[in-house]
């Protein structure tokens, strides 16, 4: 355990990828941790892997003493396990999306100000070095005003969990645009420092996933088949905001295109292009995580010139990092600045303005 | 259906089974008069009088011009054993969404004692009149949600269920070979969806998919059925069957996490 930290209990409500993986972590932190899941099979196979208890209902969970609590289960039961925690004086650490929409998401923050609860949304992309060390030199200003970005967001083929609740619109509350589109959203705003949308131009297209033929390559969870299937699996859209900047997105889950996930960010002083793609290509023979930032700029010193610098910055773990700062606010009860409810919200609407937008 | 003749274990009591069987020949008939009751039933006239007016006082029965129908305490009693289904109230919204979406009539169907009852149904804007009601029962072997139950019930139910199953013809397209079903149901388990290509009913098509929770258990179905004009090629083949897993998938989701919905808890402080 690391020196000076308390030994903190933790509650994970949602024992699939996601919680398993808070749970590792944790565990790794020197935490203790216990689970709930709606699925006897799911709870005691976590159970065995992590010699502990686990609950079939999160009321039960938050009876007992523990310190703070983690849910990872299907977005549409966000709200219910998140206010039940909050009046049960918890602080929450909510897999993203916020909910699965937009007003089941404001009534989680109503439910976090209520309570005075922290809340962080896990938006862990936020946390790699490249991104941290961007948004710095955005806003010490050394790209000055930055007037658009371009943003790509593209997995091959990595449709997750194909029917199942990932791709169901009524529990997920959309396909590719909320699920990795949330991280895409987060990122552009947060680098844009949280602009009011102003207009939007979408489409959004639903082409691989419910295909018989569709090759299994990468996949979160299990295939159920294509059982359930009735949301987008790619989005392309531009948005402009009040203060005049623009951005150009597109996310997919699958398309016939090479997997990405890069913003290019235009300033009046300099550029950056920021590489952080995932390849998750399992037919590769390594999976490529990038952590790549590149700047650029023209300068006139001796002779006009062009200067292409790279960031060079170490490997981290966002989830591990991500999760450190919210055990640190649980211990210092001071609420974080990053990941918090709101900026969710903010996410949460321009999904919900894309997805209108895409329908027009 | 229900269980008919007095062979049940243990004592039971002659007159409440009479005035039972004279409800369900009214429920045959939709409407009786007292002699041919009287005839069907083999006792005089004055007795069945004597059954009906006990049951008319009740509301079990309403007489109209002489005739007797089936009163509206049924209706109460039906109710609240609807209400009651735990599938009802969680799949009750789905199928109105999937009515609407599909224009059709859709069903929310529960297996009992080897027949499907129909607990809800709600009808889209391509339908005028409904063949079926609430509590409509049907035969298994024939109808794609009866078929549906079949392939998601545990074997040793089915083979108890197929011993016991008269597959009886109601048109050419029936099924009445067992090999035959059992070959089918086989079809079901991997495509997770039951088709009834005019097996009931000449002229009505029917799709539909079994509710099941995540240890297997079996819930009920859901099942659109429309005119073979309507329900064609990809339409009956795909775009129906899709609708129908993806409300199917819904309904088993909310179901697992519906103990967290309304659960309250006192924490200790």
């Amino acid at each position: 355990m690391t020196r000076d930290r308390p030994r903190l209990t933790i509650g994970i409500v949602g024992l699939g990828t996601h919680g398993v993986n808070h749970a590792q972590i944790l565990r790794s932190l020197g935490h203790d941790v216990v689970g709930v899941d709606a699925d006897p099979s799911v709870r005691s196979e976590f159970e065995t892997q992590f010699e502990t208890t686990t609950y079939e209902r999160p009321t039960e969970l938050f009876e007992t003493d523990i310190d703070a609590v983690i849910i990872s289960t299907p977005n549409k039961f966000h709200e219910t396990v998140a206010t039940k925690a909050f009046d049960a004086d918890l602080d929450v650490l909510l897999e993203k999306p916020l909910a699965h929409t937009v007003e089941s998401a404001e009534r989680i923050v109503e439910a976090a100000e209520r309570t005075d609860r922290i809340c962080m949304v896990g938006f862990h992309h936020r946390f790699r070095n490249p991104c941290m060390v961007l948004k710095d030199y955005i806003d010490e200003g050394y790209l000055g005003e930055i007037s658009h970005i371009q943003a790509k967001f593209i997995r091959r083929r990595g449709v997750p969990g194909r029917g199942t609740w990932y791709t169901s619109n009524e529990i997920a509350g959309g396909g590719a645009l909320m699920d990795v589109g949330g991280h895409l959203l987060d990122l552009l705003l947060h680098f844009y420092d949280w602009p009011s949308l102003s207009d939007v131009i979408a489409r959004s297209r639903s082409e691989f996933g419910p295909r018989e033929d569709y090759a299994y390559l990468h996949m979160w969870g299990e295939d159920g088949e294509a059982r359930m299937y009735d949301v987008e699996d790619s989005v392309n859209a531009f948005l402009e905001f009040e203060n005049g900047a623009t951005a150009d997105i597109e996310v997919a889950w699958a398309a016939n295109a090479e997997s990405t996930h890069t913003y290019n960010v235009r300033g009046t002083k300099a550029g950056a292009a920021l590489d952080i793609t995932n390849t998750l290509t399992e037919v590769e023979p390594w999976v490529d995580q990038r952590n790549d930032l590149e700047l650029y700029e023209v300068r006139s010193g001796g002779a006009d010139h062009f200067v292409n610098s790279s960031v060079v910055c170490s490997h981290n773990d966002p989830y591990r990092d991500e999760l450190q700062t919210f055990l640190d606010a649980v211990v210092s009860g001071d609420r974080p600045e990053q990941n918090n409810v709101h900026q969710a919200l903010d996410v949460q609407r321009v999904v919900a303005d894309i997805y209108r937008a895409s329908s027009e | 259906m229900y269980h008919e003749d007095g062979d049940a274990p243990g004592k039971t009591i002659k007159s409440v089974e009479t005035a039972i069987h004279l409800l369900q020949a009214i429920h045959d008939r939709e409407e009786a008069g007292i002699s041919e009751l009287a005839e069907e039933f083999d006792l005089s006239k004055s007795t069945i009088h004597h059954y009906l007016k006990t049951l008319e006082l009740y509301d079990c029965l309403e007489n109209v011009d002489g005739r007797y129908r089936l009163g509206l305490r049924f209706l109460t009693f039906g109710g609240q054993a609807r209400a009651r289904e735990t599938i009802y109230r969680l799949a009750k919204r789905d199928v109105d969404q999937l009515a609407r979406q599909t224009g059709e009539e859709v069903r929310l169907i529960v297996e009992r004692g080897g027949y499907g009852i129909t607990l809800y149904q709600a009808t889209g804007e391509h339908v005028d009149s409904s063949r079926t009601h609430v509590g409509s029962i049907e035969e298994l072997h024939c109808t794609a949600a009866g078929k549906a139950f079949l392939a998601a019930l545990p074997e040793s139910r089915v083979d108890e269920l197929l011993a016991d199953l008269e597959l009886t013809a109601h048109t050419p397209e029936t099924i009445t070979d067992r090999d035959e079903l059992e070959a089918e149901l086989a079809e079901i388990r991997s495509r997770h969806v039951a088709f009834d290509d005019e097996e009931r009913y000449e002229g009505v098509r029917c799709v539909a998919a079994a509710i099941t929770t995540r240890s297997g258990e079996l819930l009920g179905a859901i099942s659109v059925s429309g005119s073979t004009e309507r329900l064609t090629g990809d339409r009956f083949q795909t775009t129906i069957p899709d609708q129908i897993r993806n409300i199917v998938g819904v309904v088993e989701i909310n179901t697992t996490y519906s103990g967290w919905e309304d659960d309250t808890f006192d924490r200790v402080p």
